[in-house]
Formats: C-alpha cells, sequence, structure tokens
C-alpha cells in the first residue's frame, strides 16, 4: 500500500530461536535493527531516525518472557518480559521496589503491554526509567553472539546518548539483577509534567540499612545527563554514616552540583537542576522511611 | 520477507491475507480489510485511537489491549483481535456502547473507539472499578472534546450494567 506508507520499506526477518537470531545479527551487522515490543522502534522507523534494511524481530521466539528470582542468582528477565508483566509480579515488587515503581510508571497500559524492561535498557534513553531504576540495583545485561554469551555490568552498559556497550552482532538475552539482603530497600521516583508522559526527572536508590544507618548505597539519575548516570559523590556522603535531615539536605545540594542537565521540550537545564536534589532527598526518604 | 501470508481473526471472522512486512497492524485492518471503525490518528503510541484488545492467555481475561499503529502486521499471524465494530451483537449494542450514548461521551467521535475499547477492557478485568481505577486505566488514550467526564460517567454506568449481567 504504497499509497498509505507510514513506515519506510524494510525486510522482516521473524527468528524461531535465539541462535537463529544471532546468526541474523552476525550476518547483517548494522544494516538490521532489532526489534522487541515496538514502542521505541516502530517511532524511530516512522521518524525516520533509523533505516534498516532489515528488522529482526525477537516476538516469535518462544519462552523469551521469563521473570525468575532466586536466593542465589537474584532476578533475571529474559528479552521479552513485558513491564505489564513486572508490574503483575509480587516478588519484584517486594525485593525490588525501584524497579516496580518504574515499571509501574512507564507509560500507558497499552505501552506496558508491549514495552519490554530489556528493550528500555537498550534504548538507553537518558529517560528511560528502567535504565535509572536498574542502574541504582545493579546487575548486568546478558548478551550472546555467534560467539556465546557475556555479561556487561549495568555500571559499564550506558556510554553516551544512544552509544551502549553491545556489539551490533549481538542479541541482549536477559538482564540479571543480584539477590537483595533483608536489610535491603529502593525507591524510585520522578517527575512528569503529566502522569502519563517521559520524565523530565528520575531518580532512584538503593540502600542497605542497619538501623537509621546506611551500610551501602547505590543512586542514580535520569533524564539529567545524556544517560541515567550514578551520583557516586551523593553514595560517598551516605556510606557508613546515620541518615539525618540534615545529611539529606547537603546530599540534595551535591546533586544538583553534580547532574548536567539540558534544556529541551520536557524542561529547562535549571529547572532540573533544583529539582534533581529534591528528588533526591524524597527517593532516599521513600526508601527507607526516614 | 517482503511480504507475509498471515491469518488474523478480527471480530471472530478470518481473514487470510498477504501484507507488507512494514504495515503496522492499524494500516491493515483499515486499509486492506476496510474496517474503518479503527482508527489511525497520531501513529506514535500516543493518543490510543487506534486502541484493540488482542487475545493473550497470560492476562486474567485471555485478552490485553495495545496500540495498534505501534504494532506490525506481519508479527500477528493466528491472532484474534477485537476492534470497536465487534462489540454490537445483532442490532444491540454493548453497555458501553450504550452507556457513551446516554452520557454524551462521544462528541467527534475520533477517539470513541479506542476510548470504548478501553473502558471495554478495564471493566471486564473489573466491572466494579471505581473512579479512580477508571480515570488510571484511561490514561494513554486522549480526548480532545468531552474533557473526559462524560466518558467516566459512561465507564462507571457501564460497569454497573456489566456488573449486573454477571
Ligand atoms: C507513548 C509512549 C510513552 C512512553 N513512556 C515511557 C515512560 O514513561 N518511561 C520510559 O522509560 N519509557 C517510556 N516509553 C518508551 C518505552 O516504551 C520503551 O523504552 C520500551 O521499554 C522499549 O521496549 P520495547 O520492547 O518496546 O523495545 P523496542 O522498541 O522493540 O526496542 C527498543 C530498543 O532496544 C533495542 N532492543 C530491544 N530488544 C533488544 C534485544 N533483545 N537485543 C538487542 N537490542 C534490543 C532495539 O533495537 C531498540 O533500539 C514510552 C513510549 C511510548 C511510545
Ligand atoms: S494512533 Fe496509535 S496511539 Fe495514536
Ligand atoms: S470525542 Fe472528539 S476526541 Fe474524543
Amino acid at each position: 500500500m504504497s499509497n498509505s506508507r507510514i513506515l519506510p520499506e524494510f525486510e522482516l526477518l521473524a527468528p524461531k530461536t535465539m541462535s537463529e537470531a544471532v546468526d541474523m545479527a552476525a550476518r547483517y551487522g548494522d544494516r538490521a535493527t532489532v526489534l522487541a515490543g515496538g514502542t521505541d522502534v516502530i517511532i524511530m522507523l516512522e521518524k525516520n531516525a533509523v533505516k534498516p534494511e532489515y528488522v529482526i524481530a525477537l516476538g516469535e521466539i518462544p519462552d523469551l518472557d521469563y521473570i525468575t528470582y532466586s536466593k542465589a542468582d537474584g532476578l533475571t528477565i529474559g528479552a521479552l518480559a513485558t513491564a505489564y508483566q513486572l508490574v503483575q509480579d509480587k516478588k519484584v515488587k517486594k525485593k525490588y521496589p525501584a524497579l516496580w515503581q518504574a515499571a509501574a510508571s512507564l507509560g500507558s497500559p497499552q505501552i506496558r503491554n508491549a514495552a519490554t524492561i530489556v528493550g528500555n535498557i537498550l534504548r538507553a534513553s537518558p529517560s528511560g526509567d528502567c535504565c535509572c531504576a536498574m542502574l541504582a540495583l545493579g546487575g548486568s545485561v546478558v548478551l550472546e553472539s555467534t560467539s556465546g554469551r557475556r555479561e556487561v555490568s549495568i555500571d559499564d552498559f550506558f556510554i553516551d546518548y544512544g552509544k551502549i556497550e553491545r556489539r551490533e552482532d549481538e542479541i541482549a538475552v536477559e538482564l540479571k539483577l543480584p539477590p537483595v539482603e533483608d536489610a535491603s530497600t529502593s525507591a524510585f521516583l520522578r517527575m512528569t509534567r503529566m502522569t502519563f508522559d517521559l520524565s523530565k526527572v528520575s531518580a532512584a536508590v538503593s540502600l542497605q540499612m542497619s538501623g537509621k544507618k546506611c551500610k551501602a548505597v547505590r543512586m542514580a539519575m535520569g533524564a539529567v545527563a545524556p544517560t541515567a548516570i550514578r551520583i557516586k559523590k551523593a553514595e560517598t556522603m551516605l556510606e557508613g554514616v546515620t541518615i539525618t535531615e540534615k545529611l539529606l539536605s547537603d546530599v540534595a545540594a551535591t546533586v544538583s552540583r553534580q547532574v548536567k542537565p539540558i534544556d529541551d521540550v520536557r524542561s529547562t537545564a535549571d529547572y532540573r537542576r533544583e529539582v534533581s536534589g529534591v528528588l533526591a532527598k524524597r527517593v532516599i526518604k521513600a526508601a527507607c522511611n526516614v | 520477507m517482503k511480504k507475509r501470508a498471515i491469518t488474523l481473526f478480527i471480530n471472530g471472522d478470518e481473514y487470510n491475507i498477504t501484507v507488507d512486512a512494514d504495515e503496522t497492524l492499524t494500516q491493515v485492518i483499515r486499509n486492506q480489510l476496510n474496517l474503518t471503525d479503527l482508527k489511525h490518528c497520531c501513529g506514535r503510541g500516543e493518543c490510543g485511537a487506534c486502541t484493540v484488545q488482542v487475545e493473550d492467555d497470560r492476562y486474567p481475561t485471555g485478552k490485553k489491549i495495545i496500540n495498534s499503529c505501534l504494532s506490525l502486521a506481519a508479527m500477528m499471524d493466528g491472532k484474534r483481535i477485537y476492534t470497536v465494530g465487534g462489540l454490537e451483537k445483532g442490532g444491540t449494542l454493548h453497555p458501553v456502547q450504550e452507556a457513551f450514548v446516554e452520557q454524551g461521551a462521544v462528541q467527534c467521535g475520533f477517539c470513541s473507539g479506542g476510548m470504548i475499547m478501553k473502558t471495554v477492557d478495564i471493566l471486564e478485568n473489573n466491572a466494579k472499578a471505581g473512579e479512580a481505577e477508571i480515570r488510571e486505566g484511561l490514561e494513554g488514550n486522549i480526548c480532545r472534546c468531552t474533557g473526559y467526564t462524560k466518558i467516566v460517567e459512561a465507564a462507571k454506568q457501564a460497569g454497573k450494567v456489566m456488573a449486573a449481567g454477571k
């Protein structure tokens, strides 16, 4: 139907197994785009932001939508597991609240029914809510190619805007998040113009507490830099000390100084800088009820 | 492949067709099957006008709602899909359609197909959904005319009918 073209022409590849998929990725490299739920890819195609000759659609590979948890291995999220599935998972809600909250507020019900968690990480948008949450929780992305699998720490995964630690012959198979200890808590918060919108600023934290004392912490923010980022200065301030109102105010000021946001359609850099400190403080409070 | 032969079941009717690899589900349903009750609007997952239900046995109702503008028709082979055009049975409107008419929840009508499918999905999951649950559920469907109040009223009215019918 050329008279009503919406997407540019491409050749569709629908592998039935992961090994077929990685063969295709090896053969076509950067001439191919991988498609999971399509909530980013279809729009990138429609905007002509990508012009692949081939689209490798993973949707017909069976049993790739798993979400499993074990005390030994932690949480594993298969490449086709959607935001909806993650939100339905009681273990995730209890043990990884930051990721659960990120998935629960992502887009609309229709979007959550299609969008995969892996796709959100692989898109690596600065405002990707699961990117921010996962950076705070820690973990790794498992990538597969014809030469086998490798695991990349989430700390090394986001390189720059639109740049990730994935070779063009690789397909992401799953995400792994470390097991959580009983004294661990986490939280995710975001600011949007309306609820159904991309984040202007987002923040996530995971904490290991001993009473009011913070034993270990990871903190991340979204939409304040070209990728989601760890806020290491804030982590250093929090680690090993008792969390007080005064400390949180100091953390907020440090965060506002460390972030490097930009002006865009959703917000101004100044506003983002100001608000990111406030959000950092709130997300810590939300995680540990201090 | 540049083209793919697929089977779609739309509102229970079987269609054996060949689609272009790059066609969205909205395009195929509207342009090839001429089922123009389904609307195409933003094409970017933002407005919900193109909302359809698709069978999915992982869901409590066996169906999920998606934006048909964001899915490739070629990847929907064998799927059962439901659009607003299939709700009326033998001349009788679905309780949600009835309620939209009675409450004046339709003005220009462009959002209505998607809005009604979304409301059907919310109420099939929970006919007793309260105002907050309805409003939250309707996120992702935009109406430029009605101001939403009448849509929410219609959903509440339809919920009562559907709850009583069960
Ligand atoms: C209306 C709307 C609202 C949204 N709101 C939010 C929001 O509030 N917060 C938010 O974070 N996001 C939001 N998003 C974006 C979110 O839906 C996506 O980031 C989604 O999570 C991506 O998953 P997907 O399965 O749809 O991926 P796709 O679109 O299929 O792919 C996304 C990217 O990942 C790559 N990819 C996917 N899977 C693999 C794999 N297994 N191996 C290698 N590469 C892969 C693709 O090539 C592509 O670059 C929104 C999108 C829309 C349309
Ligand atoms: S046309 Fe699909 S969401 Fe707007
Ligand atoms: S009735 Fe016109 S957009 Fe909703």
